[in-house]
């Protein structure tokens, strides 16, 4: 009877109540009986209980448990659904709770029989599950899986102990020992985290890593069972693995992830060879580079793909008010620091140090001296220390303690620089994992345009695409969007918006960042002749780097534009810019000139230098002559004078010796993986735009100082012509574009009669002349006679003068022809 | 139908609960011994403590030679011989522990090698005269692990010493104290008497 009981029990997936049902009519072929013959020789058992006859429920609600059962491993369920899942008294059970989160325990009926509560010990149980979430749960029957429980022969755990000082006086096999005692009697399953904390010894939890070497998914753990405990760890350090579990992708750092990655686990690795060669050095590394490139960010993440502990200090943290104390804050993060090495290798970061260690000199003062004092002492000190590897960051490498960059304390200086185009591709590609893209976004554009971004400012402009697309369809443009099929994506256009809201932040504290209205170079009337030579030295490198590179043509520095006033020389590099993509920096003699002495040498270096930053760039100096000056003729400009000093700044800058190592490009090292052509033309773009154009604007080329005007500083020395007939022509057109003109204004005549007029010239002549056709025929006057700028020309002086014109067309006569 | 089944496991946990009594009276007999071997060995860890802090040199004593020395080791011989007989102790806990431990599985076992003839109604059924199957196999297993925790606790506890760590004895003694669980033996004792007609009614 018990044999059919339980063979119809397999042959019906469904039941309702947990007595033996009866079969299926006509369908059990093996035991041939009738249902009536099953129901009288089942009348006892429905006689007897019919008191407890209930239908099994469907949703159980899980109640706190009860605290006798703490530590135990039991689940507490009715009896009915006991039987109906087939288990019987103490045999394993998975929990499943939504989310993924799994509990193994031991069904027991519960004291009171009732059916439709759910009690959980959590003792073993997968480390996503949370107590909070079982509070008020209700569960389906479906959760509930029953396991057969094979003996455990082999067990490999991870033990997780209270505090380190408990692995360093114990082994690892007493650690086994006392685990194989503490889970005998238990069900493991793969993956959990059995709870111990109960029994009051050091080794709080257990991490089931493999059972019966990874054959089953769980099992009982008897005496007989052999327990290998794979490592110890502290619950803190477990802890922190499983909350910075998500790991953060960063785009275009691979080599000094690399290298850092190897300094850390090099000796741990290999800690014998490394003991033999005697590499005790490599032990701290500085990480030198512009704000937001992503230093911190790379040294949490290869702390945490090495799983090292990471001990961060920061300036204002260990600086404290009494004499000192912030002495003592700073020992204990190394004394932290290096107690974490032992349990495993360590990262001790210092971010921002040249906030912690700056220069020393008497006028800083003695407490700031002491500090970096203590900061040297320790960091000579942990070379002992085996697993501990100390990594400082800073943007400001000048500031720091001369005495800190050496050998024995900062052994290896990396220079993370801005971004290369490469480097900004894949920051995109990272930082645009998870926005949904539309098809036509092409990442390696916006790579292109970004020149000077670095991986903040990347993640900033993902980011304000993204608000630019929900904003978007969020405007009524839903049904737009779906009828094109684009719901919801991030566009190009929404990229084109969100760059002008976010500019590199390069750019953000710069002391000549200059905003205009882009220029397009058909809004300049005439002077083809010159819009080609600026196109040849700054748009051609950036459009065709290919050309460049195989006629071995390296871009030109600097142009320099000259010739009579008004003449639309400043207008010529704004379309310049505008077209070329690129940054623009300008510095007028008012930010320039500062009363204190030595500040505009430095302010005009700055803007060098932030120049390389976000190059490509180009730099214009408008009025140059005013600013530099000249040193040869006996004017005002003697070798002490400010001038003079700016020039020697300038003339530096433009053909210098180089620059600092900090401003480096990328990661200073080649990257040869040159894999498709198109990464080929990238190369070839980057390499081709490292370099700052100066473009500058001067009227009075004569009072410039010859050594700016040689080859290799200004190239390409441009005469802006006066326009001749065909460019005022030009000129007058472009300016009467949106003035309502009659008939009879013939602006061929207007032109022919406009000789030595410059470009400012012109465009007065057109508003005077609709001034005078509103003060002559009243306001509600609809076009602009021929008269009105006839008269206006009569008494209209032209600005230039044919002696003017002549001297600039003979000044650079011979390197004209 | 079952009916072999049924009485034959609760023949064993008859047995089986016998066994348990007998062990409870050990273990407590044990424990009690321990008491004084605890509170001489605190008492050990203050003379030793007074020794530290002595200055043997300014008291009438200097005159002995190498006094302190030989005073330490008097001490710390007696150190060694309460701690040999504590750990004497606790292998005797450990022998309860084994005890209780192959008695409970020996039930277990045999509730699983029956457990198709044995559903759940009749594992949960009750009656004025004996409590139901699972309750008591319930609270045999509570007691094998009560015994088998406070055991390792205790041990783990005497592993901790260190001869030359005074505080640590002392804290080691309140310890031992505090390991003794009210609650636990309440509960042996509780189930003992929930299933003393059990065992009479044969």
């Amino acid at each position: 009877m018990v044999m059919l009981s339980r063979r119809i029990r397999s042959s019906v997936p469904v039941r309702v109540t947990s007595f033996p049902r009866p079969p299926p009519l006509g369908l059990d072929s093996v035991m041939l009986r009738t249902r009536a013959d099953w129901f009288s020789e089942h009348e006892d058992i429905f006689k007897r209980s019919d008191r407890t006859l209930r239908a099994m429920p469907q949703v159980l609600q899980v109640l706190p448990l009860d605290h006798s059962d703490l530590g135990t491993q039991r689940c507490r369920l009715g009896p009915v659904v006991m039987e109906d899942l087939g288990l019987r008294l103490g045999s394993p059970v998975l929990v499943t709770l939504q989310g993924g989160a799994s509990c193994l325990c031991t069904a027991w009926p519960r004291p009171d029989m009732a059916d439709a509560y759910l009690q959980l010990d959590t003792t073993c149980c997968s480390p996503a599950l949370h107590l909070k979430a079982l509070h008020g749960l209700r569960l389906g029957v479906e959760h509930l899986t029953a396991l057969s429980g094979p003996r455990v022969k082999r067990l490999r755990v991870t033990a997780l102990v209270r505090n380190s000082e408990y692995t360093r006086r114990t082994s690892t096999q007493a650690v086994a020992a006392l685990a194989a005692e503490l889970l005998t009697g238990l069900y493991v399953h793969v993956k959990h985290l059995v709870d111990i904390s109960h029994a009051g010894t050091p080794v709080q939890f257990l991490q089931v890593d493999s059972v019966n070497l990874g054959s089953h998914k769980a099992g009982r753990v008897t005496s007989e069972t052999r327990l290998e405990v794979a490592s110890v760890r502290t619950v803190e350090t477990h802890r922190r693995w499983a909350r910075e579990g998500s790991a953060m992708e960063l785009g275009g750092l691979d080599e000094v992830r690399a290298s850092l990655k190897e300094m850390l686990m090099l000796p741990l690795r290999y800690p014998i060879s490394t003991r033999r060669v005697g590499v005790a050095a490599g032990r701290s590394t500085l990480l030198v580079g512009p704000p937001g490139v992503g230093k911190t960010q790379l040294v949490r993440s290869v702390a945490r793909d090495v799983q090292a502990a990471l001990v961060t200090v920061s300036g204002p943290v260990v600086v404290g008010s009494r004499p000192g104390e912030s002495e003592e804050n700073l020992r204990a993060a190394f004394t932290r620091a290096s107690e974490a090495s032992r349990d495993g290798p360590c990262v001790l970061f210092i971010d921002e140090i040249d906030a912690l260690c700056p220069k020393r000199s008497s006028s800083t003062g003695t407490p700031e001296n002491r500090l970096v004092a203590q900061l040297l002492t320790l960091m000579d000190g942990i070379g002992s220390d085996e697993g501990l590897v100390i990594v400082g960051a800073t943007n400001l490498p000048g500031a720091l303690d001369p005495a800190l960059r050496r050998p024995g304390r900062f052994d290896r200086e990396i220079v993370v620089g801005v971004p290369t185009l490469q480097q900004r591709y894949r920051v995109l590609q990272c930082v645009c994992r998870s926005v949904p893209l539309a098809p036509t976004v092409d990442l390696k554009s916006v790579a292109e345009m970004t020149s000077g971004y670095v991986g903040a400012d990347l993640s900033a402009l993902s980011r304000e695409a993204a608000l630019q697309a929900l904003l978007h369809s969020t405007q009524g443009g839903a049904d737009s969007d779906q009828s094109r099929g684009g719901g919801g994506t991030v566009r190009m256009e929404h990229f084109m918006k969100a760059l002008r809201l976010v500019p590199p932040s390069c750019l953000r504290s710069s002391v000549g960042v200059a905003e205009f209205t882009p220029v397009t170079w058909e809004r300049i009337g005439g002077l083809e002749e010159v819009k080609l030579k600026l196109r040849q030295s700054v748009e051609w490198p950036m459009k065709f780097p290919e050309a460049f590179v195989r006629l071995g043509v390296c871009r030109a520095r600097g142009v320099l534009l000259y010739g009579p006033p008004g003449c639309a020389k400043t207008t010529l590099v704004k379309a310049a810019a505008s077209s070329s993509h690129c940054s623009f920096l300008t510095l007028s003699g008012a930010e320039l000139y500062s009363p204190y002495v030595g500040d505009s040498e430095k302010a005009l270096a700055q803007l060098f230098c932030q120049a390389r930053a976000c190059s490509p760039s180009i730099v214009f100096l408008d009025e140059i002559d005013s600013m530099v000056g000249c040193r040869d003729n006996g004017g005002g400009c003697r070798g002490s004078s400010v001038q003079a000093q700016v020039l020697s700044v300038l003339l530096n800058e433009l053909d210098g010796v180089g620059f600092k190592p900090a401003e480096r490009r990328g990661t200073g090292q080649s990257e040869r993986d040159w894999r498709t052509r198109e990464d080929q033309r990238m190369q070839l773009q980057e390499v081709c735009n490292q370099d700052v154009m100066i473009v500058a604007a001067t009227n009075r080329p004569d009072m410039l100082d010859s050594a700016l005007l040689r080859p290799g500083r200004f190239d390409h020395i441009i005469y802006v012509p006066p326009p001749d007939l065909q460019a005022r022509l030009n000129i007058l057109q472009l300016h009467t574009e949106k003035m309502p003109l009659k008939s009879d204004v013939c602006l061929q005549d207007l032109a022919t009669r406009t000789d030595l007029f410059s470009g400012a010239d012109l465009e007065n002549l057109c508003k005077e002349a609709a001034l005078l056709a509103l003060h002559e025929e009243g306001m509600s006057v609809s076009a602009v006679q021929q008269k009105h700028f006839q008269k206006v020309l009569q008494n209209f002086q032209p600005s230039l003068s044919p002696q003017q014109i002549l001297q600039h067309q003979q000044l650079f006569k011979h390197s004209y022809s | 139908m079952s009916q072999p089944a049924v009485l034959q496991l609760r023949q064993e946990l008859r047995k089986c609960f016998q066994s348990l009594k007998e062990n409870q009276t050990v273990w407590k007999g044990v424990l009690e011994e321990c008491t004084p071997l605890v509170s001489s060995l605190r008492n050990l860890a203050e003379q030793l403590r007074a020794l530290k802090s002595v200055e043997i040199a300014n008291t009438p004593l200097c005159t002995f030679p190498n006094l302190p020395e030989r005073l330490q080791h008097k001490l710390l011989n007696a150190v060694d011989t309460v701690l040999g007989e504590l750990s004497e102790k606790v292998d005797a806990l450990g022998s309860v522990r084994d005890s209780v431990s192959k008695q409970v599985s020996a039930v277990f076992q045999m509730y699983e090698q029956n457990s198709d003839s044995l559903p759940i109604s009749t594992c949960v059924a009750r009656s004025a005269l004996s409590p139901s199957i699972a309750d008591m196999l319930e609270w045999l297993q509570d007691a094998e692990r009560f015994y088998r925790i406070q055991y390792i606790q205790r041990r783990n506890l005497l592993q901790q010493l260190k001869p030359d760590d005074l505080a640590l004895i002392e804290t080691v003694t309140k310890t031992w104290t505090s390991l003794y669980s009210h609650k636990g033996e309440e509960q042996i004792s509780g189930a003992l008497l929930q299933v003393s007609f059990f065992m009479e009614s044969d």
